[in-house]
Parts: structure tokens; C-alpha cells; sequence
């Protein structure tokens, strides 16, 4: 398992990590029983991307499939959690729910599209 | 809190397989008091949900549940039931197979039915007797998502068993529940969502299969429809649902049934109901401090239309008027309370009205 810079930090710390990475696209997800919104989201690869993801009811689990980030969406009213990250090569990246939500749980997926990158620059 | 990643990884998840989940289940405890009758106290629901993940793609849900507290042979007294254990095959984002015990994807609760997620003590009335809820039983199909938040699902299942269909509660006894299911037919569902609109959910299902097994020379083909549609603006929430079922050969089923038993069920050959309810969040402090007010107004009518010869018992025209509140001191446990008001447009038998206390969690 190869794990690239991963950094776990309470939301003090937080905020002293976004500061040192300009021009990140921020993208909300709304998760509800049994889907995320936007359930597809794309980006360019190597593009600095900030997740912000709410729960509009019970706690759900994030996980990018291939990837290491598994986080746990607050359930309705707690604060949202970020995740942050560099868009990967060119693919497709399925994100689900990982933590069991109710009788449609594994209907609670979607996919990250990452493009290559348009200004012809070398993928990261 | 907060996730920084420099960038993805590329290589395989951390996650290792096999691996079974906790133990998942909601609960529902109820008080109903209907109109002169003393009230009662029911342990209604007590679900268990059991996960398992044999691979990344390959995973298994099932769903027991106790009704009713206690189990003594019929469904009076209890019932215990095998609602979902299915495997899934996850392929794509468009394509992927299901197998087993399956919901039928059919309106807005068969497949969303935790307590916190609907208002009422007790669920729809059009999703229990025009929409059997739980409506479930064994197949096999497929489900996925194409576009922005276009999805589906479709299934071959076991039919319905039109002997047991009656006109007070239409199709709902005819559910086989996965037990020994006849298949000399394969019925057939299908619902198509759209989520790709925040805070919107479109949804419309349909459901053909031959229910006559039982009966020599009839076929009874029962086709059910339904729309339904889900909107959040801010601490406002509606929802709406309209659903059909036809029941063919109804006259020939009902002649049938006479036969077997001396009486005639009186089956409709056409059932509709709908609803539409409103509800506002009044407090909206975040947890412990989350207090929502709903208002709902369902028709269903399980003698909508008749075949030849057979008059509509109109006690079975029905509307109900369910008013009250929704307390959540986590947004995982629902306190509710509720009144409804029924009518119908019988002259002679009425529809009672009741008090309904609730408390259903999640977890």
C-alpha cells in the first residue's frame, strides 16, 4: 500500500494546511441516505481539490476506492469534514459509503472522473 | 475535521478482504391509541442488518426482522421475517448484479424505511396498502447509475400469490416473502431515480408479474405503478407519491376464490392512492436541538375499480389527515407523535381516528 503524504489533523490544523495550497477547487458532497450529491464529480488531473462533505442525516462513511482516503461524514448539524488532495492520473475513481446506513447503503456510490489536464502539462 | 493527501495513490485500497461489518439495525417502538379502544403498546420492528465483504466488488447485506415482539405462528402474533440478504456484484457505476432476498424498488419507503427517515408513527398508509411495504422477495437483476445521478434498478423476482389478495388491503396478503416463492411466472420490477439535482429525487417504478398460479386458468397479471417525488428547500421538506395497481382477471379471481372458501373477496381490479405531506423544520440547532412539524394528506382507495358485477364496498375509500411532530435528539433517534383523522366514504362503518406515540432508532 503506497501512501503519499497523508496528513490526519484536527481543524486548527486544518486550516494551516489549506492556507499553504493555493487555488484548491473546492467541491461540496451532500450525502443522504442513499446517495452522494454531486455523485459525479470531475476534475483534472493534478488539480488541487478540497472536498467538503456534509451528511443531511446519519454518519456515512467516504471512501475513494484504489485510494486511502476513508473518512467518516458527521451525522446532520456537526461540522463538515474536508479532505484535500491532488488529483491522480487520468481514470475513473468510484467513491461509496462505507459505513452501513440503512437499506439502500450499497446504492450510496459515485465517481470521480479525473481528466487529463487541458493545459497539455505533465500529470503529477 | 480534515484529510489532506498530498495526491492519490494509485495502488489497491486499505482496506483488507474479507471483512464483515458491525452489526446494523434500526428499531421502533410504538403507543397507538385509535379512537374508542383501549391503547396499546407494540414493540413493532426490531431489525438486524448484517454485512460482509467477500472482495471489494463482491458483498452481502441481509436483513432480519422481528415484528410485533413475539412469534407464535401467525402474523397476529408476531412474524419474523428475511427481508434482504442478497449478494452484490459491483462492476461498474452503470452495471451491477444483485441476487437473493431483494426489495422490490417500488415508491419512496420500501427501500427507505429506518424510522428516522419518514414522519408519522407509522408508515404510509399508500405505502402499505397500495404499495405492500416491506414488499420483498427472491430474485435477481441489476442496478447501477448512468449520467449525472440517473439511476435504476431492475429485477426478475417470484409474482405475487393473487389468492391471498383481499379488497380491504388489496395485493398486500399476496406477497410470497422469499418462502418456498412460486415461480411458475417471473414477475418483473423496475425503478428509475434521478438525484443529479440537490436536494431532489424524482423517482417512478413499475411492477408486472403473473399472480394466478393458484388459481387453474387464470393468469391475474397485476401491473403497479407509481411516481414519486422528494424535495428539501432549507428547513422545508416535501414529498409526494401516486400509485396504481391493476389486478387482470379480477371478476374470473374473485369467482375463483368464492369456489375455494364461499366468499367472495370482492378484489378490486384497480387500487390508487397518494399523498402528499409537508413538513418544516422548527428547530434546527443541530443535535438534540432538531424538531421538525408535518402535515399529510393520503387518499387510497383498495376499490378504486370494480369488474363487472361487483359493487365498491366504500368503507375502502379512504383518506387520512396525519398531523404532528418529529423530535430528534440525535439525528439517528426520531421521537414522534401524530394524530389521524381518517374518513371514508362509507355511510354505515367509520374509520377510526388515533394518537400515536413513537420511538424508532437507527444505528
Amino acid at each position: 500500500m503506497l501512501l503519499l503524504g497523508i496528513v490526519l489533523v484536527a481543524t486548527a490544523g486544518a486550516g494551516a494546511y489549506r492556507a499553504q495550497a493555493p487555488e484548491r477547487r473546492v467541491i461540496r458532497v451532500t450525502a443522504e441516505r442513499f446517495a452522494f450529491t454531486p455523485s459525479r464529480i470531475v476534475v483534472e488531473a493534478g488539480e488541487a481539490i478540497e472536498l467538503r462533505l456534509t451528511s443531511d442525516d446519519t454518519a456515512h462513511g467516504f471512501r475513494i476506492q484504489g485510494t486511502d482516503i476513508s473518512i467518516v461524514i458527521p451525522k446532520r448539524g456537526l461540522p463538515e469534514t474536508t479532505v484535500t488532495f491532488t488529483a491522480p492520473a487520468p481514470g475513473r475513481y468510484t467513491f461509496e459509503c462505507t459505513r452501513m446506513c440503512g437499506a439502500g447503503h450499497n446504492f450510496m456510490r459515485g465517481e470521480l472522473v479525473v481528466r487529463p489536464r487541458r493545459d497539455g502539462a505533465r500529470d503529477r | 475535521m480534515a484529510i489532506g493527501l498530498g495526491a492519490l495513490p494509485t495502488d489497491v485500497a486499505a482496506q483488507t478482504y474479507p471483512s464483515t461489518g458491525p452489526i446494523s439495525g434500526y428499531m421502533d417502538f410504538h403507543f397507538n391509541k385509535p379512537e374508542s379502544a383501549d391503547g396499546s403498546l407494540d414493540f413493532h420492528r426490531f431489525v438486524l442488518i448484517l454485512t460482509h465483504s467477500f472482495s471489494p466488488r463482491i458483498r452481502f447485506v441481509g436483513e432480519l426482522e422481528l415484528e410485533h415482539a413475539f412469534v407464535e405462528g401467525l402474523e397476529e402474533s408476531g412474524e419474523v421475517e428475511l427481508e434482504q440478504a442478497y449478494v452484490d456484484f459491483l462492476l461498474t457505476r452503470s452495471f451491477n448484479i444483485r441476487a437473493g432476498m431483494l426489495l422490490v424498488p417500488m415508491g419512496i419507503i420500501n427501500e427507505r424505511h429506518e424510522p428516522p427517515v419518514f414522519h408519522g408513527v407509522e408508515r404510509p398508509f399508500v405505502d402499505t396498502v397500495i404499495i405492500p411495504s416491506t414488499w420483498f422477495d427472491t430474485g435477481a437483476g441489476v442496478h447501477g447509475e448512468v449520467g449525472r445521478g440517473l439511476r435504476y434498478r431492475a429485477y426478475a423476482m417470484a409474482p405475487l400469490n393473487a389468492l391471498e389478495f383481499s379488497a380491504d388491503e388489496g395485493i398486500r396478503e399476496g406477497r410470497q416473502k422469499g418462502s418456498k416463492s412460486n415461480v411458475r411466472s417471473v414477475a418483473f420490477a423496475a425503478r428509475t431515480e434521478y438525484v443529479g439535482v440537490p436536494n431532489l429525487t424524482l423517482g417512478a417504478s413499475v411492477y408486472h408479474g403473473r399472480s394466478g398460479f393458484n388459481v387453474p386458468r387464470l393468469h391475474v397479471p397485476v401491473r403497479v405503478v407509481d411516481v414519486d417525488a422528494r424535495y428539501k428547500l432549507r428547513r422545508f421538506e416535501t414529498r409526494g407519491q401516486v400509485a396504481h395497481v391493476s389486478i387482470g382477471d379480477a371478476a374470473a379471481l374473485n369467482d375463483a376464490v368464492q369456489r375455494i372458501t364461499g366468499i367472495s373477496p370482492n378484489i378490486a381490479r384497480g387500487l390508487r392512492g397518494f399523498y402528499g405531506e409537508a413538513s418544516y423544520r422548527v428547530w434546527a440547532a443541530g443535535p438534540s436541538k432538531d424538531l421538525v412539524s408535518f402535515f399529510r394528506y393520503e387518499n387510497f382507495d383498495t376499490q378504486f375499480r370494480m369488474p363487472p358485477g361487483f359493487v365498491p364496498l366504500k368503507e375502502f375509500d379512504r383518506d387520512a389527515f396525519v398531523f404532528g411532530v418529529t423530535y430528534f435528539p440525535d439525528p439517528d433517534v426520531a421521537v414522534k407523535a401524530d394524530f389521524v383523522l381518517q374518513r371514508n366514504q362509507s355511510g354505515f362503518v367509520k374509520a377510526p381516528n388515533s394518537f400515536n406515540v413513537g420511538l424508532g432508532w437507527w444505528f
